[in-house]
């Protein structure tokens, strides 16, 4: 797969309107996170390809857990348990009943 | 149940090309469409672990210049 990937020209990332992260609003992000921070083009291309596979192993790891509570969608929990266990990341989402203080 | 939402939620992702994504990820394993929440969820996980990211290529890059430094 990772080959694959390599095979497919950088640009075509860049241009491509139908791609879930934009660069510039990956950039709003490096600002908001380090003002200071300035991403070579290189960089920026291997965190939209990450982003790519994260959401990749979000929708497997979800799906494995909504299957195996025998029902025909993932739900936020699903999501949320996935990215917990995994990564020990909190995502805030609506349609659960625990709420953040 | 009943939703609260204090302010206007913006997200990290393209919400249509993540949610056509999703549709066909799952519909691929033969599930169906999930709610929006859902994409929402996924948003605001990609933003977290961008930003952990990120923050980490800063340290990198702030112990490297130091390097150079000195």
């Amino acid at each position: 797969v990772q080959a694959a990937r390599n095979v497919q020209p950088s640009t075509n990332l860049v241009e491509n309107v139908s791609q879930i992260l934009t660069k510039p609003r990956l950039n709003d992000l490096v600002r908001d996170t380090d003002p200071t921070l300035i991403l070579e083009e290189d960089i920026e291309e291997a965190l939209l390809v990450y982003t790519d596979d994260f959401v990749t192993r979000i929708l497997d790891g979800a799906a494995a857990i909504a299957k195996h509570r025998h029902v025909h969608t993932i739900e936020v929990k699903d999501v949320q348990q996935f990215l917990t266990r995994n990564y020990g990341i909190w995502a805030p989402g609506f349609g659960t009943d625990e709420l953040r203080p | 149940g009943t939703q609260i939402r204090s302010c206007k939620e913006e997200f990290l992702l393209s919400m249509v090309p993540l949610q056509q994504r999703i549709r066909s990820a799952l519909a691929k394993k033969g599930l169906e469409e999930p709610s929006n929440e859902v994409a929402a969820v996924i948003s605001h996980a990609v933003q977290e672990r961008l930003k952990n990211l990120i923050e980490k290529l800063a340290i990198i890059t702030e112990h490297r210049l130091e390097m150079v430094k000195s």
